[in-house]
């Protein structure tokens, strides 16, 4: 195949988005760090889900118009620090291909080190080891190849792409140690592989749904020792899709002669978020609806019902409206038109962002990452002009970054990079809506800069972190995000962090509670500090964090 | 003939003070229980918070009736004087239309209303300044002069116990959007254009009255000093105590926030005013 047609590209890429879902779970189940996370797999999937949608309508275009259709859907779709890249690297393919009919060679050489470099820039500080260097390592075999000889046949540029995708990947352990430690290789250079597998498979023929890249295709055979994988797969479901109303439902249609267009017109009149991709024996539908029941009907004429999937989105409805009834009630949304955003974890947490004058705010955190779309949605709620917004979680953080890079002339979005929720409510509770937004932003930053962060979480598995033995349950207080101690219980775990941290009479600790520690016994934590430090002031706030019994902050 | 100075009990003027410099003091009314109280006249401030804070309904105050600037004026003018009236912020009350009216109806003699847009201590602060410029002045129009000028230099920094009773008085202005926290916050507020405007948020006393003084220093030299409290004298002697290096302790003007302007701060307010010096 000396050159890609748009079509040739589209279908490509549906298929390596294809063999993405097939190994998602395989992706989740890689995660390095001991503590409940964002899925990577579910995270690029999203992303990508969003960017397949908007490549159907323009499948018969060029492959210039098909990658831009990709990188527009997945910017906005974007969540988690993996998804993120990913619509940067689709970003990049867009920019290689711009204006381009067809893709030869040359033309992909161009692309994949347009992506490269818009992947690299997404991140502040960017790792090796990570999807970056997959990414990193095919463009650069392609520039190699392109030495060799000019003329080089598109597919088998393809190919040499993914091969040197698939040995960078397999190398990841040995540039990152964590990911030695954990002994996996990594999650989103992993999904990486997949997409460009995928796609070479279609490329040649092959079918995707068959196809082995030599992984095994369930997280259980990764990681037999990851109890919570399944809960927090469904937690991050409840609360991953964009601000929309119904239902996110999934299912496959097998029969004879499918009319996929057909398919995707029909629904597209009741559902929206479509990605529909198949062919006239197999159609794999993913929409959002408002009743689910509507779509299994139409679906069960054509053919056979399988893999149905049914998700409420409703959880995520309720924060928007909660923060669209804000804006229009005035409430926090003062004449000077500056509003304050926020991602929180937990009813209680939500509330007290609502509370310390947020217009808005987005249910998400560690192991839920709000998309592009959904912080987007949230800061046209809020009602203001300007906007500023905490993602309150280093998983979020990029995607807020995304967010505020987006065009939009009626509306300018400051990030500031709050990791923690106590970093982000100490910023806050230092907003004033009567200042300009360039002294709220030095302000909320000098705030940030005086809290300690802790933070209590249960181990997942058993690892050696920084040289630190953890077991399966041990509970973690980390500090600053890094791990400090590991304790038998949450509460020994968040006395010794503080400990570590050192309190004096004149701190000020904020003690969020989780959804997993009883009140009684964080009443009994916050004696314990009291006497601990006589003098110190000690908050309690009811979180409802999940993953998390306790939060801290110092300050 | 002399020149006087009159003002209101939202003030917070000492007594002495007024006692010492000549000021008249026109007291506004606070309504408890269907009982109307002459502001520091009939109702000591010890009954006051006692009432505010254990009564059924919250008081509610009105602004010095026409006739009561009427009399106050008519005196000083029979006595040859000229009168330059120095009142609470227009935006939070009517005391500045009562008094306008009051000269009006005394056939517009020489007497120089004042929209302070201030309250409380800054206003005290401005009343103490224009009762000593008034001593060596030519004329109440002379003072006015003065006046206008003192009150660009004059300032307030106030926090409150919690901000309800702003809320429910219906004078917490652009301070709205410090309202409702699950953490107890001090919220430190002044004064901007006559209303009661956000500055920030501390999460306990000593943080609050540090920043207090913070920010009292960030205005540079100062050439007055007032501190006030509702229920907790043990706090303004504190706050006048880490100000003594601006200003010697005897010169700062301890006060308490009377009952008219109680009924908006509450129990535990503690506020703090400076007239920048130049």
């Amino acid at each position: 195949m000396e050159v890609l047609q748009g079509k040739d590209l589209a279908q490509a890429l549906a298929a390596g988005f294809r063999c993405l879902e097939r190994y998602r779970d395989t992706l989740n189940a890689l995660n390095v760090y001991p503590v409940p996370d964002g899925d990577t797999g579910t995270n690029m999937l999203l992303t990508m889900s969003a960017g397949i949608a908007k490549v159907a309508p323009v499948e018969g275009g060029g492959v210039g118009a098909v990658a831009a259709g990709l990188a527009d859907g997945a910017f906005w779709e974007a969540r988690g620090n993996s998804g993120v890249i990913l619509s940067q690297f689709f970003k990049g393919i867009a920019a290689g291909l711009a204006g381009q009919e067809v893709c030869a060679a040359a033309d992909l050489t161009a692309a994949l080190r347009a992506a490269t470099a818009a992947a690299y820039r997404s991140v502040g500080n960017p790792v090796e080891g990570t999807m970056l260097t997959v990414i990193r390592c095919a463009a650069e075999a392609l520039e190699r190849e392109a030495e060799k000889s000019a003329a080089a046949d598109c597919l088998a540029h393809w190919k040499t792409a993914l091969d040197a995708a698939q040995v960078a990947l397999d190398n990841t352990p040995n540039l990152l140690p964590r990911l030695k430690e954990a002994g996996v290789v990594d999650a989103g250079g992993m999904g990486i592989v997949a997409i460009l597998g995928g796609a070479y498979a279609y490329l040649t023929g092959q079918d995707v749904e068959h196809l082995d890249l030599g992984w095994p295709a369930t997280a259980g055979e990764i990681n037999p020792a990851q109890p919570a994988a399944a809960t927090i797969e469904s937690d991050f479901l409840d609360a991953s899709t964009e601000g929309e109303w119904g239902y996110c439902t999934q299912f496959l249609i097998q029969g004879a002669g499918l009319d996929l267009e057909r398919v995707r017109a029909d629904l597209a009149e009741t559902a929206e978020s479509l990605v529909i991709v198949g062919d006239d024996r197999v159609i794999r539908v993913h929409i959002h609806i408002g009743d689910p029941g509507a779509a299994l009907s139409y679906g069960v004429a054509l053919g056979e019902l399988s893999q149905i999937k049914i998700d409420n989105m409703n959880r995520q409805s309720q924060d928007w409206a909660a923060g669209h009834q804000a804006a229009q009630q005035g409430r926090s949304v003062p004449p000077s038109g500056l509003a304050l955003v926020a991602v929180a974890p937990g009813d209680g947490l939500a509330q007290l962002f609502r509370d310390s004058g947020c217009a808005a705010v987005v249910s998400g955190g560690q192991t839920m990452n709000p998309s592009v779309a959904q912080l987007v949605n949230a800061a046209a709620a809020s009602g203001g002009r300007e906007v500023i917004l905490l993602p309150n979680n280093k998983n979020v953080a990029i995607t807020a970054v995304q967010a505020a890079e987006r065009e939009n002339e009626a509306q300018q979005l400051y990030v500031i990079p709050t990791r923690t929720v106590a970093q982000g409510v100490a910023a806050a509770l230092a907003f004033n809506a009567q200042q300009s937004a360039a002294a709220n932003r030095q302000a909320m930053e000098a705030a940030v800069a005086a809290v300690v962060s802790i933070e209590v979480t249960r181990a997942v598995r058993a690892t050696t972190l920084d040289g630190v033995a953890v077991a399966a349950g041990d509970y973690m207080g980390l500090v600053e995000g890094d791990l400090a101690v590991v304790r038998d219980t949450p509460e020994a775990a968040l006395l010794s962090a503080l400990e570590g941290v050192g309190l004096s009479e004149d701190h000020i600790v904020t003690l969020y509670r989780g959804a997993d520690a009883a009140a009684e016994t964080a009443a009994a934590v916050v004696r314990q500090i009291e006497e601990g430090t006589p003098g110190i002031q000690v908050d309690l706030v009811d979180g409802g964090q999940p993953h998390y019994p306790y939060f801290a902050a110092v300050e | 003939m002399a020149i006087r100075i009159v003002t209101d009990s939202t003030a917070d003027l000492p007594a002495d003070l007024a006692q010492e410099l000549n000021i008249s003091v026109v007291p506004s009314n606070v309504v408890i229980d269907d009982v109307n109280y002459r502001d520091g006249v009939d109702l000591t401030p010890e009954e006051f918070y006692r009432r505010l804070t254990t009564g059924p309904r919250l008081p509610t105050t009105s602004q010095p009736s026409v006739g009561a600037f009427q009399a106050v004026y008519q005196g000083l003018l029979e006595q040859g004087h000229n009168i330059v009236s120095l009142h609470v912020s227009g935006k939070l009350s009517g005391t500045v239309n009562s008094a306008t009216q009051a000269k009006a109806a005394l056939g517009d003699p020489a007497i120089a209303v004042i929209d302070s847009n201030l309250a409380s201590i800054a206003l005290a602060l401005v009343v103490v300044k224009a009762a000593q410029a008034a001593r060596q002045a030519d004329s109440y129009q002379e003072v006015a002069e003065q006046v206008q000028r003192d009150l660009g230099q004059t300032g307030v920094f106030f926090f409150v116990d919690t901000l309800e009773y702003l809320q429910k008085g219906g004078r917490i202005g652009k301070a709205q959007a410090f309202v409702g926290s699950l953490l107890h916050v001090k919220p430190i507020l002044t004064l901007q254009e006559g209303e009661v405007h956000p500055l920030e948020r501390q999460r306990n006393r000593e943080r609050a009255i540090r920043r207090i003084v913070e920010l009292t220093r960030e205005r540079g030299p100062v050439q007055q000093l007032a501190v006030a409290y509702s229920t907790e004298p043990d706090w303004a002697a504190d706050l006048s105590g880490r100000l003594s290096d601006l200003l010697p302790a005897e010169q700062i003007i301890i006060s308490r926030f009377g009952p008219a302007i109680g009924t908006y701060v509450g129990p535990g307010a503690l506020g703090l005013a400076y007239s920048a010096a130049g």
